[in-house]
């Protein structure tokens, strides 16, 4: 007889499946792990396209695709109060206990947040990106988090260095601020069962070609390795705006045969992408964690990244060439990667991934996270206020008329539709039974009522 | 755990900065190690500014309002027809003599025969084609009523002094190279269409072409000249500054006293109380730098 859930989290994100990104993958992965232990997960984000309504996916993780349209790069238009009936039917149907924010340039998790903690929810947001100071953009950004985050319980970052930087962008304490790295899914990303030969050295990249990733670094390595090295030779995977860029490094210096650009390429067919290769090069400008290394290298490759942001943190030094973002540098770290490439032993790389990186640990480091949430105070409207003033002269005060207004249509929706009156969801649990799946939940239920 | 005699228990590893390898032995989550923040660089890029330096670049401000202050004060005296077109005539070659002289004077490299040919050639040119259009510019606002001609100048022409690129010319010399942006081509533009409205105003075909070419010639050229004088010599750019405010106030207090008082306290807000509020508020300045930051091309990109 399976126990009740222990935990019941609501993972809010614009960035879920199917879209394909870091963001995503780390919401579906560590939810899949949260549900293996035992926690009941549910998933909000926006409707993509006609993929609107409740869905089903793997584990019986539910995914609520609210119909509210996307207006620019993949996040919702932000209403501020817009988002408050829905969010308070699914955390009352779900009978959620903690929610969990992803990413900051989501708007619809800023929303979602403000609301469960109107509400009187658990709150807990991890960060997945680094973010600047000085552009008018970042500013607003940064006031934003610092709203988001003035009153939340526990916040997540996926490197030291990201936790420093949102520390410093949203004021919050740093004993508030837990650092859980991403993983990898070393099942899906092995090497290959034949190792490449090494006459023909071959380095992969795979990125989306914008000024963000070192796409203009590229143009400047690639022709100068290809002149030192006359048995190396690139695999780009990727599409972007600097795609034009590399084709004319290609026309100029005459490296057709010895550069192949592969356009973009699905998820699914990264690793066997990666596996053609033996050295994965990355050389973006700005990473808070780059999963990619990770990929690569539990693939077998050697790596050779630009020492930004929380790179150098996410590998073991033997595992991972770093240079700086100038193309000398580069060239010097992808000649020492070259020269040793042949104590490489990229089975032995795929078996120290295992341990060094798995989701499971992430689950059990993230409901760690959950508990200490649960376990804080519960405040009422008035000591969060307070919270509230200290985030700026005005903006303070702007920010405690936004939260007031927010608790005065709570209230009102509590007179129009009774929480009573919302109908509670079962717990569907699939359990396995001699490999026959069963759907035992509504059986419970029928039990329970009768 | 084992405890040795002292009946502390084994020291737990030394904490690295690092994600792999799980959750580290004897250290939380949310540890914050005194090496926390310790790469970041504060107001590494501020200049420190000095009171009696903002001050002096502040007169090239005052200077350039001056000059618009001055050209507004011809519009008015013509519209009032206390200047006729002869003067206006008179006024327009002279100045354009003068500016010529200092060009010449202040160039380093001596400008040869066929440049200084190359540049009267132009300047018929867009005298003649001014004279030629003069008609076209009197009537054209004949059916818009004066408040609104004056309204739409008042606002252009503020419009033309918030967006002026103050820290150089957008026409400069053959040989110095500088792509204006978009701002200054927005100003330049504005004050161009002011000229137009305000030269339709007037009775004759002289006028309008008399009118047109002082204010054209002083827009389109002033800063280059400006910016010459202050190259060859910043006490002579000084002399000049502090002259043309003479001036001014002079000639804007013989028209009218509020206007005067008006003019005088914009120069000294714009001379002595903006830097010091400037320099008051570089305290509160707080530019943060670290391993988050963008890393920055030392390459230049070249499509």
């Amino acid at each position: 007889m399976a126990e009740p859930p222990k935990l019941r989290v609501l993972m809010v994100s614009d960035f879920f499946f199917p879209n394909f990104g870091g963001v995503e993958n780390h919401i579906y992965y560590l939810s899949q792990c949260l549900l293996k232990l035992g926690h009941k997960v549910v998933v909000m984000t926006h409707a993509y396209g006609n993929r609107s309504g409740v869905r089903y996916m793997t584990g019986g993780l539910k995914v609520y695709y609210v119909p509210w349209r996307p207006f620019v790069m993949q996040t919702t238009f932000p209403t501020v109060y817009g988002t408050l009936p829905i969010v308070r039917t699914i955390l009352r149907r779900e009978k959620i206990t903690v929610v969990h924010g992803h990413q900051a340039f989501s708007t619809l998790c800023h929303e979602a947040l403000m609301h469960a903690r109107t509400m009187g929810y658990k709150v807990v947001f991890t960060d997945h990106s680094l973010y600047g100071f000085a552009d008018v953009g970042s500013i607003h950004m940064n006031k934003v988090l610092q709203f988001s985050l003035a009153d939340i319980d526990q916040a997540i970052c996926v490197s030291h260095t990201s936790k420093e930087n949102t520390v410093l962008r949203s004021g919050l304490s740093p004993g508030k601020v837990f650092m859980i790295p991403n993983a990898v899914d070393t099942a899906m990303f092995k090497p290959a069962s034949v190792r490449p030969s090494t006459d023909i050295i071959t380095i992969v990249v795979i990125s989306r070609l914008v000024y963000r990733k070192g796409a203009d670094l590229l143009v400047e390595v690639i022709p100068e390795v290809c002149r030192l090295y006359p048995n190396v030779r690139f695999i780009v995977g990727g599409d972007g705006p600097k795609h034009v860029r590399l084709e004319e490094m290609r026309e100029k210096h005459s490296l057709q045969d010895r550069v192949e650009m592969l356009g973009a390429v699905p998820h699914s067919r990264v690793r066997s992408v990666l596996v053609t290769g033996h050295i994965f090069l990355n050389s973006s400008l700005t990473e808070a964690f780059c999963i990619a290394i990770l990929e690569a290298a539990s693939c077998g490759l050697l790596t050779v990244s630009t020492r930004v942001g929380g790179v150098p943190e996410v590998l073991p030094d033997d595992m991972v060439v770093l240079a700086e973002p100038d193309p000398d540098d580069m060239v010097r770290a992808i000649e020492k990667a070259i020269s040793i490439l042949p104590s490489i032993n990229p089975e032995e790389m795929h078996n120290r991934m295992k341990k060094l990186y798995s989701w499971q640990d992430v689950a059990k480091r993230t409901e760690i996270v959950y508990d200490r949430a649960l376990k804080c105070s519960n405040r009422n409207l008035l000591e969060r206020l307070s919270r509230f003033l200290s985030c700026g002269a005005w903006a303070g005060k702007l920010f405690c008329m936004v939260m007031i207004l927010d608790y005065l249509l709570w209230r009102l929706l509590q007179l129009l539709q009774p929480d009573e009156d919302i109908e509670e969801a079962p717990d569907i649990r699939l359990c396995h039974h001699r490999g026959v799946e069963v759907a035992k939940g509504l059986m419970e239920e029928d039990k329970v009522r009768n | 755990m084992e405890k040795n005699l002292a009946g502390d228990s084994i020291p737990r590893p030394k904490w690295r900065k690092v994600a792999y390898g799980g959750m580290q032995i004897g250290y939380d989550d949310n540890y914050t190690d005194e090496s926390f923040l310790e790469e970041m660089v504060m107001n590494a890029n501020v200049v420190r500014r000095d009171l009696l330096k903002v001050m002096k670049d502040s007169v090239s401000i005052s200077q350039y309002i001056c000059i618009v202050a001055l050209v507004v004060l011809v519009w008015v005296h013509t519209l009032e027809s206390s200047l006729d077109e002869n003067s206006l005539l008179l006024l327009d070659l002279s100045l354009l003599a003068s500016g010529f002289l200092i060009l010449l004077l202040t160039e380093e490299k001596m400008l040869s025969l066929s440049l200084l040919l190359r540049y009267i050639v132009n300047i018929s040119f867009f005298t003649t084609g001014l004279y030629i259009l003069a008609p076209i510019y009197q009537t054209l606002t004949r059916s818009i009523s004066s408040d609104s001609i004056w309204a739409v100048t008042v606002s252009l022409l503020l419009l033309h002094l918030f967006l002026h690129d103050y820290s150089g010319s957008t026409i400069r010399a053959p040989g110095a190279f500088n792509t204006p942006n978009l701002t200054s081509c927005i100003s330049v533009n504005a004050s161009i269409v002011a000229s137009v409205f305000v030269a339709s105003r007037l009775p004759s075909r002289l006028h309008v072409f008399a009118v047109m070419l002082f204010s054209l010639q002083v827009f389109l050229f002033a800063p280059l000249v400006t910016y010459c004088i202050k190259k060859f010599s910043f006490g002579l750019h000084l002399l000049f500054s502090f002259a043309l405010m003479g001036l001014t106030l002079y000639s804007i207090y013989a028209l009218h006293r509020l206007f005067f008082l008006v003019f005088l306290l914009l120069v000294l807000l714009v001379n002595v109380v903006c830097p010091y509020w400037l320099i008051r508020m570089q305290e509160y300045k707080f530019e943060i730098n670290g391993p988050w930051d963008e890393a920055k091309l030392c390459f230049d990109i070249t499509d």
